[in-house]
Parts: structure tokens; sequence; C-alpha cells
């Protein structure tokens, strides 16, 4: 290797384009990347498992191309782009383990669609990321390997579910990560974490191969800096799925086509209801504000509209979520795959003790909460009044994008808290979500992207822009335009310490 | 169980019967929600996927085609086809069961409200207490009568994986220390039709089952074998005490694989409850097990009291919405029922209700019969029917085979008929061919032509035979002559010995008839 | 709606998860409090208005009836806690479980 490359200065693209031009290889790239986790991840704990061999593999791979005389218009689109998972993704030669005990040596014997398509793509895969286990979790402190941290203040929460996905691109340690977001596991990290992170409409992305939390309200989406790596990360992953029934089908898009466009005429509209919300930090409020009227002087319409629906989101998301997760969580029962006791009298012990066992307490938790709701006389009450009140948070946000291209509201409350703060109180974590899980229920598309650190706390606020079904292109031109604006530094401190 | 105790009880108690019938859409290639092939037996754990295997992470994708022959089903069974259903979760864990839960349907699925109607005959009409009123059934002149059973819900589900017990006999339950499973039938596509409580006796049962089984066959949809057990009949029983109308408490009995063990099951089952009933005890609700060795139900053992399946809508997949159109496209693809098919080989060929009800409750037969009366002309139908249900069937059943898998095909039938038919051979002739036949597979004319079995009309030579034997024996003619006609047996069965059985028997009659007479 | 210590044993018993004595009472306290939250849905009067399953209006999604390739014996006991004669070896069951 001639000169250390420094991964944290180069996004997507320019990884790709270097390599096309023999700048250096992929597996010179991969090799940094690797290094990086090394030095980086002992603080950070992004990662549950690094898996240098398939990178390399990967790298080798583009280098071919590259050595077989393939130029920047061959190559895929994300050659050589170091790339890594949430560990709930499959991926054959990986253990894919939710950050539980039950599945602490489950290998995957298939691949997960959407991590098939970015490895088609050319991406080059280091590792799988932490996460809170089954992606119950709003902190990733509910992970059975320990926490991570964030490389903002690594005495403080990355967020979650998808914390290691956060981390793991805000340290540099990958350019473009994937994780899940059932009620906010993506956006939530991403803003606490400083990065672009989005949520695609519902049935976007393939969820097969993902393990399911909550069937109707997961999907896959990406971390990145930029907003352009992340248009390139679901121009990848979009896109019909023979394997999930609940994946649509739609006409090819290119996210990145008209990212550049500006926001002249768009119409935007803050939340005004949901921003008044008790426990939201000044600062974060501030920030939001200060935003809208950003969009306001580039051009934009901006205006304010009410969900009063979204208040009973959160009730809903913890009937439903829990609900589906009990039902999918049912399958971790030690027969197949997964802990098993050694000394089981008959299955009925095996089942009982493997899984209270194998199962972290927020599993425990939310599994029984979700069988609760769906039992015998429960089913009206509980689960029955979560999917009509669905139905009224999906009319709220109709009404909302008749009048208006792109919603805004803070992504969450606060910047990101310390590290135990949350964990004794589950109900103050669940509050973490408020503004992300009345995306999931209506299944829209969501992004949050850094808009500055805040006054008072000095760490990074994520503003949430909210496009209807299929909008990607809409929110993702909105948050280009922001970021172009901004030129919000994604360094952490723990990354400059790193150079110092 | 005497027969006569079961019908001394049936003088008191009324049956209520309800079925449940799970059939395997055999006729699927692959799996109901994953591309995994369907198929029997094989090396364990040889025909799975993630999918079918419940990995972590893995999706179902519903099988357009078994959703098409569930709809097929429906339409066969006179079953409104939903316009909106989708699939729910089942929730309950069992190892045989990759995902502790199984995608099934609950409040929406795809048929309801259906028929099929039942006949029944012979020694079976007894166990029917009111035939005659013909209140709840349709009594025919014959004796035989015909009962409607509701069809309460045709939905479409997942089968499961099986289990091995080690440790116990034979692979049971009891007494084993531990179990292999195998999950190459799990996700195997499975409708499970529920009938109303409208079946009131054993025999209605078993018909219900046989004749839901042809239809089944008709569709094509599955080849319902009970001993592979790709159709499974459950049965829900209770007694009330006759002319009440308020239902008992059931019992649900279980693993009854044969058409026979329904039938013993359900008698006993009879016995059991009315025997408790009468000594005032009261039934308990719970589900029994059939052992055929033994030849009784007994309830079995369960952990968990109370199930609560925690039903839900599989959010996995989306809701469903059946155009008429996509309907009517179904119901072009209906063969033509068994029901239909009898009164067609009544009205087309002139059948008798008991030939075309026997010949149209196996789709080989009637297809047979078919091919042969095609080539026979109408005129032949009742020879070949004749043929068809006394040799042929005896002969099958000997050899426990098909009439497929038999050398005889319906050419020969219908030639050993028209050798019969045009005086060639005899009838008592043409059993003697029809054996060899089966046997060998050669044609009836090469056999006839072979073993010189053809049949003496001439007149002439009959006549000379006769004539001997008249005057062999005086006596005998003395006493036919003094009007003891039966006579006519000796002197006909003395001349088929004399020319071999080759005589024709009509121009024995007519000549013997008229030298005995002058 | 409160939860009783006996109803989260009888909920523990439906998801199969053998919970210690301080588990129950944990749990017991921790449901309660998040149901004491999440019961403010039912104030909302939704008599009229339909469930949602789905946020994205899609029927009818099926695949055809076409084999494709699954998994190898090896790799579909790859992760099997105990197996034999390549089935997954369990131990007795105790009655319980007769549906299809
Ligand atoms: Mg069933
Ligand atoms: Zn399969």
């Amino acid at each position: 290797m001639s000169t250390p490359i420094d991964l944290s200065t180069l996004d997507a693209p320019r990884i790709r384009a270097a390599i096309a031009a023999g700048e250096f290889t992929a597996r010179e790239a991969a090799q940094a990347g690797l290094e990086r986790i090394e030095a980086l991840d002992g603080a950070v704990h992004a990662f549950n498992q690094v898996t240098p061999d398939l990178a390399f593999a990967a790298a080798d791979r583009i280098d071919a191309l590259v050595a077989g005389g393939a130029g920047a218009d061959e190559l895929p689109p994300l050659a050589g782009v170091p790339v890594a998972f949430k560990d709930n993704m499959n991926l054959i030669g990986t253990n894919t383990t939710c950050s539980s005990r039950i599945l602490e040596n489950y290998q995957s014997v298939y691949d997960c669609t959407a991590v098939a398509r970015m490895l088609d793509a050319g991406a080059v895969p280091l590792g799988k990321l932490n996460m809170d286990e089954f992606a119950f979790g709003s902190s990733t402190e509910n992970s059975a390997f320990g926490p991570t941290h964030n490389p903002w203040d690594t005495d403080r929460v990355p967020g979650g579910s998808s914390g290691g996905s956060a981390a793991a691109v805000s340290a540099g340690m990958a350019a473009i990560t994937l994780g899940s977001d059932t009620g906010g596991s993506i956006r939530q990290p991403g803003a606490l974490c400083g990065v672009v992170a989005m949520k695609p409409t519902y049935g976007r992305v393939s969820r097969y191969g993902c393990v399911a939390f909550a069937s109707s309200l997961d999907q896959i989406g990406p971390f990145s800096k930029t907003v352009e790596e992340t248009a390139l990360a679901l121009n990848a992953i979009c896109g019909k799925d023979s394997m999930d029934a609940t994946s649509v089908t739609r006409p090819a898009e290119d996210f990145t086509e008209g990212l550049n466009d500006g926001v002249k005429g768009m119409r935007i509209a803050i939340v005004r209801d949901m921003l008044e919300m008790e426990g939201v930090a000044p600062e974060v409020k501030a920030s939001t504000l200060a935003m809208a009227e950003k969009y306001a002087a580039m051009g934009a319409e901006v205006g304010e509209v009410d969900l009063p629906s979204a208040q009973y989101g959160l009730s809903a998301y913890y009937i439903i979520g829990p609900a589906e997760a009990s039902s999918n969580l049912a399958r971790f029962d030690g027969i197949r795959y997964g802990h098993r006791v050694k000394d089981a009298e008959d299955v009925i012990d095996l089942y009982m003790r493997s899984r209270a066992e194998g199962f972290g307490p927020e599993s425990i938790r939310r599994i029984m909460l979700g069988t609760y709701a769906l039992s015998a006389g429960y089913y009206d009450a509980y689960y029955g009044q979560a999917q009509k009140a669905r139905t009224i948070i999906i009319r709220d946000f109709e009404r909302a994008f008749a009048d208006y291209d792109v919603l805004l509201t803070p992504t969450t409350p606060t910047t990101a808290f310390k590290i135990g703060e949350k964990s004794a109180d589950p109900l103050s974590m669940y509050l973490s979500d408020i503004y992300t899980i009345p995306v999931n229920l209506a299944g829209i598309c969501g992004l949050s992207i850094p808009v500055g650190l805040g006054a008072d706390s000095g760490l990074p606020i994520g503003l949430q822009l909210m496009g209807t079904h299929f909008a990607e292109s809409t929110i993702l031109r909105a948050a280009r335009a922001l970021e172009a604006d901004l030129k919000f530094d994604t360094t952490p401190p723990v990354v400059r310490n790193l150079g110092a | 169980m005497s027969k006569d105790r079961l019908l001394e009880v049936l003088e008191r108690w009324e049956p209520v019967i309800g079925l449940e019938i799970h059939t395997e859409l055999t006729s699927t290639r692959t799996k109901m929600f994953c591309g995994c092939e369907v198929a029997f037996g094989g090396e364990p754990n040889t025909r799975v996927c993630p999918v079918c295997l419940g990995m972590p992470g893995a999706l179902p994708v519903p099988n357009q085609y078994a959703i098409e022959q569930t709809v097929l089903a429906g339409l066969a069974t006179e079953c409104t086809i939903a316009p909106h259903s989708l699939f729910h979760r089942k929730q309950y864990f069992y190892p045989d069961m990759p995902k502790d839960y199984q995608i099934s349907q609950y409040d929406q699925p795809f048929c309801e409200d259906g028929q099929i109607l039942v006949e029944v005959d012979g020694g079976g009409v007894a166990q029917r207490l009111d035939v005659a009123d013909g209140t709840g059934v349709t009594p025919a002149e014959d004796g035989s009568y015909t009962a409607r059973i509701g069809i309460t819900r045709i939905h479409l589900e997942e089968d499961t994986g099986k289990m091995v017990h080690v440790g116990g006999s034979e692979g049971r339950l009891a007494g084993a220390t531990k179990s292999l499973v195998d999950f190459n039938r799990a996700g195997t596509p499975l409708i499970e039709l529920v009938s109303e409580p409208d079946i009131r006796t054993p025999e209605e049962a078993r018909r219900f089952a046989q004749k839901l089984r042809l239809i089944w066959l008709s569709l094509g949809i599955s080849d319902c074998s009970m001993e592979e057990g790709s159709m499974r009949v459950d049965g829900n029983i209770s007694l009330r005490k006759r002319g009440t109308v308020e239902f008992g408490v059931k019992a649900e009995v279980k693993n009854m694989n044969s058409f026979k063990s329904l039938h013993d099951a359900l008698v006993y089952e009879i016995l059991r409850q009315a025997e408790l009933l009468d000594s005032g005890g009261t039934v308990v609700q719970e589900t029994r097990h059939w052992d055929v060795g033994a030849k009784r139900t007994s309830a079995l053992r369960s952990k968990e009291a109370a199930h609560d399946y925690r039903y839900f809508p599989e959010p996995d997949m989306t809701p469903f919405e059946f155009s008429e159109e996509f309907i009517d496209g179904i119901r072009q693809r209906l063969p033509e029922l068994p029901d239909a098919k009898k009164i067609r080989f009544m009205a087309t060929w002139g059948l008798p209700v008991h030939d075309a009800t026997v010949l149209t409750s196996d789709l080989e037969m009637a297809e047979f019969f078919e091919a042969a009366v095609t080539i026979g002309g109408a005129e032949r139908a009742k020879p070949i029917a004749n043929l068809m249900l006394n040799d042929l069937a005896a002969h099958l059943n000997a050899a426990g085979i098909s009439v497929t898998a038999s050398k005889v095909v319906p050419a020969m039938v219908d030639e050993l008929v028209a050798l019969v038919e045009e005086g060639t051979i005899s009838g008592k002739q043409a059993k003697d061919v029809f054996t060899e036949m089966a046997e060998t597979g050669d044609a009836p004319g090469a056999i006839v032509e072979i073993r010189g079995l053809k049949q003496v009309s001439d007149t002439g030579a009959i006549e000379a035979v006769v004539d001997r034997i008249i005057a062999e024996n005086p006596d005998k003619v003395e006493g036919y002559r003094s009007g003891r006609t039966g006579l006519m047996g000796f002197f006909v069965g003395q001349v088929m010995r004399e020319m071999g059985g080759q005589a024709n028997p009509a121009v024995v009659n007519e000549v013997l008839g008229r030298r005995l007479s002058s | 709606m409160a939860l009783s210590e006996s109803e989260v044993r009888h909920v523990a018993m439906l998801a199969r998860l053998a919970l210690s004595e301080t588990q129950v009472e944990t749990l017991r306290v921790e449901l309660n409090s998040i149901l004491g939250h999440i019961d403010t849905i039912q104030q909302l009067d939704l008599a009229d208005v339909p469930p949602t399953a789905h946020a994205i209006p899609v029927v009818n999604e099926t695949r055809p009836d076409v084999p494709r390739p699954g998994l190898s014996r090896e790799a579909a006991l790859l992760n099997a806690p105990e197996k034999e004669a390549g089935a997954f070896l369990i131990p007795q069951m105790t009655g319980g479980g007769d549906e299809s």
C-alpha cells in the first residue's frame, strides 16, 4: 500500500472512482476499513463480527474486474465500497445473532435479499453490526454482547436498535451500513450519531432474510454520511423480491436523479402539534424551527400542519410491535437451531427453559406484552384497537400530504443520552421514538439528516423528513438541499482523537 | 360392540356428527409457501428450505396454484367463494411445526357454506331410524336414502412435519424417550374442510368421507391416500336424546386412518357415550385417539388444558380479493362431478341406478366403462356393466389391484361381450375366457380360437345328440311328458356334457323343447 | 386493565417462558406500567374505523407453483442442537399438541 487510505474522507462514489482509476485497489480499501475497525471498535463496539475473508473475496472480485480493464463506467455502482450489516441480516459465512444469546452461535444458511443486492452492487462486507437484541430498544444497550458507544461521546448511547450501524458509519468504519427500522431503529440512531439514515416506504425493500421483529412495520434502510450515498444504497436494495410477498412492484427509479434540484416550490410543513409534545429538548425544537426557516429561504413553500392522531402512535406501536414480535419469536424454540438447555425433561421443559435462558430481559418483556395483547379476550381491546388507531394515523398523514410534499419533525426529542440513564425504566426508553413511530405505522418513508450540534448538549441533532408512500426521491432531494447548505461536519471526536 | 347393541342405543340416542377432513393438495408441484417440492417419503430433511424450516428471517409467499385448487374444491362442493379473504396465524408450540405457528385461515376462509349429497344403501340404512319420516333425508324406492350434509367452510393451510418416536413401540408416542423430526412434509398445502354437524350415523360419516374423496379425486387436487396421510379425517361426535334438538357434549376423535376406522370409531364412541349417559354420567369434552388394534378410543393426555391460539392476520402476506372473473375462470376448470356422471350414465347408457352408482364411485372404473361402451355402443352398455361389476370387480378385488393396473383393457371387455352376444361362446364359456384374458392379457377372440371354444349352434349336430339322449333315457322322457317339467334341466345338462359345454344353450333348449313335446 | 400475577404466569406459559418468581413479579410491575400508558388508546372511539393490517394496500401477492432449490440436508441441520439419522433430535414429548 503506497499511502494509507483515510476512508473517513472518502464517500462511496469517490472510493469507486479511485479504484477504477487505479489510485488504490479494492483490497487496499478493504484493508483500510479493517484496520480502522481494529483501531476504533474497541472504543465504539459497533461490530459483533468482522469478516476479513468475505471482505477480501469481494474486494478481489472488484480488483479482477479492474485488472480485466473495467473502467469507471463498467464497475458496479458500489464497487469496492466498505459496508457492514446489522446483525439481524443473514449472510452465508457469518453468524446472525440478533445480539441475542439464543442465536449466539447461529450460522446463516442463506442470504438476506438486501444484503445480497448490496454485494451484487460491488460492496465489500466488513462485518455484522451490534444492535438491541432482536431490535428491541432505542440505545443498543439491550445487546447480549455489550452496548455500542456513541462516537460523539463514548459515555453515551448511539441510539438503537441499529446502534452499531449508525456508529460504524459515524466512526468511518464503513461507508454505508444497513439497519432495520420498525419504530425508528434506523432514524433515531442516525440522529444520535450525526449521520444520514433512511427508512424507505414499507415494501420498497425486501425483508427476506432480515430476522423479523414486527412484520407489518419492519423495513431495511441505509446509513451513510452523505445523502448521495443513501440514494446509491437505495438504488441497490429497492425493488420487488419474489421471496417477500409484502415487497411491492414499482417502476425502477434512480434515486440519485434530481438529487441536486433543490427545494424551490417544494411544499414543506412543520408538524406543529408534534413539535409541541412534552419532553422535547429546547435545542432540538429550536433547530427544527431553524431548518424550516432555511427551507423557506431556499425557496420552499413552508407551512404548518397537525397530526392529531400521531399521539396515539406510541400506544398502537407498543401493541402491534410486541404482538407481531411475540409470534415471530416463537420459532426460537431450541428445536432446529439456537440455544437449547442440555438437561430437558421433555419438549415443553426444553421450550420453556431454553427460551427463558436465551432471551434477554427486553425480549421477554415484549414477548409477554405481545402474547398478552393477542390472548383470548384481549385481542379486540388491544390488537384490534391498535389496528384501528393505525387507520386514523394514516388518515392524518393523507390529509397532510394532500397539501405538503415533506413534513418535518425532530427525529428524536433529545440528543444522545448516557449509557444506563434510561435502562431502568422501559417506558422512558420507549418515549425516545415518539417522532419516528407514526411513520412506520403509516408505512411512509422517513429520513433523518444531521443538522448540527445542540447548543446545550454539543451533540448531533437530527431532523426527520417524512414523505408519503414511495416519495423517497422527494425527501432525498429536500435532505440534499439542506446538506449542501449546512455542510455539517460528520466527523465525531472519537475519529478526530484518533488522528491526534 | 354388536350391531344389535348399536341399534338398541340408537333407539334412545341420536348421534350428532361433524367431520373435519384435512387433504394435502398433492397436485401442486411445490409447497404452500416455498418452492420445495411436494412428495411423499424420501430421506428426512431433503425437501426443505429456510422458509419451511422456519429459519430466522425467512418469509412465506403463497402458492397461487394451491389457492386456485382450493377455490376449485369450494366450487365443487357448492361453497360460496369469499370475495375478501386472508391468512391468519394460529399459534401453538409443537416440534413438527417449524415456526411454532401455523399459517391457516380463521374468520375469512376462501370457501364457505357448501353441501354435498350422500347416498346410503344396503346394511347402513338401518342406522338411520328416521328414513321413513322423510324429514331429514330423501328416501328412494329401493330402500336407500340421500342425506344432504352442509359444509361450513374449506380453508387452506400448511401441513406440519413428521415425527418418529424412538424408544417406545413401533414409533408410537407412548413410552418413547426421544423423537426425530423430519420437515419434508412441512409446508405441504393442506385444505381443511369442516362439515356442519349434519351427520347422524357412522355409515353416513363413512359415505360422506368416501364421497368427498371421490370429488377430490375427480378434481385431481390430491391423491387422497389415507394410508400415506394425504387425507385425514377427524370427527366430532355427541349424543342427544332422540326427539330433542339441544346438542350434547362432544368428543373429538382422531387417528382414523381408513373409512372402516372412521365408521368403527364412531360406533365405538356412540356406545361409549351412551353408556356414560345411561348410567347418569357426563361426556367430557376432549380429544380421543382411535386405536385400530384395540378397537377403542382413548383420551389424549394434554399438559396444557385450554388452547389459546392467539389468531391474528398473517402480517407477512397481503389479503386476497377474488373477482367474479377469477372465480368464473376457476369454475371453467370444473370437471364432471360424480353426481352428474352418475345421472349421465343412467341417461346416456340406460344403466340402472345401482350400476351407475357403483361404476361412478371409482373414477378409473367409470373411465374404463366409457371407453368400452364407446367401442361397443349403447346397446352393449348393460352387458358391459354386468361384466365389469361381476367378473372384472371380482378379479380386481382378488388381485388387489386397480383397473388401470390390470391386463384387462376396455376393448377386451367389449370383445368378450360381443362374442357372447353373437352366440360364438356361451355365458359360461365367457367366464373362463375372462379368467384367462385377465391372466394373460390375450384378446378374447384369440383365446376362443386357440382353445377351440367355439359354441356349437348347428341345429343338426345338436339334434343328433338330443335324439341319442332321449333314446337312452325313456323313463325320464316319460316323466317329463307326464308333467315333471323340472327334468328339462337334466336333459340340458346331459346335452351340454356330451358336447363339451360348447353347445349354444338357446339352441339346445329349443331343440329339446321341440323333441320332448312331440 | 391490570395484569395479575396468575395472568403473568398464564401468559408466560402461552409464550413458553420459564420465569423465576422474581421475574414474574418484575414483569407484573413493568407490564402494568406499560399497559397503563398503552391503555390511552382505549379512550378512542374507533367503532366505525376499519383496522389496518398493512399500510400499503396491495392484494393477491402470490408466487407461481414452480420449484426452486432448497437447502442441502447438511445446511438444514447445520445449526441443529442435536441431530440423528438426518433428522432433528428432540427429547420425549409428553402429549398435548394434536392439531393439524
Ligand atoms: Mg387445520
Ligand atoms: Zn421449503
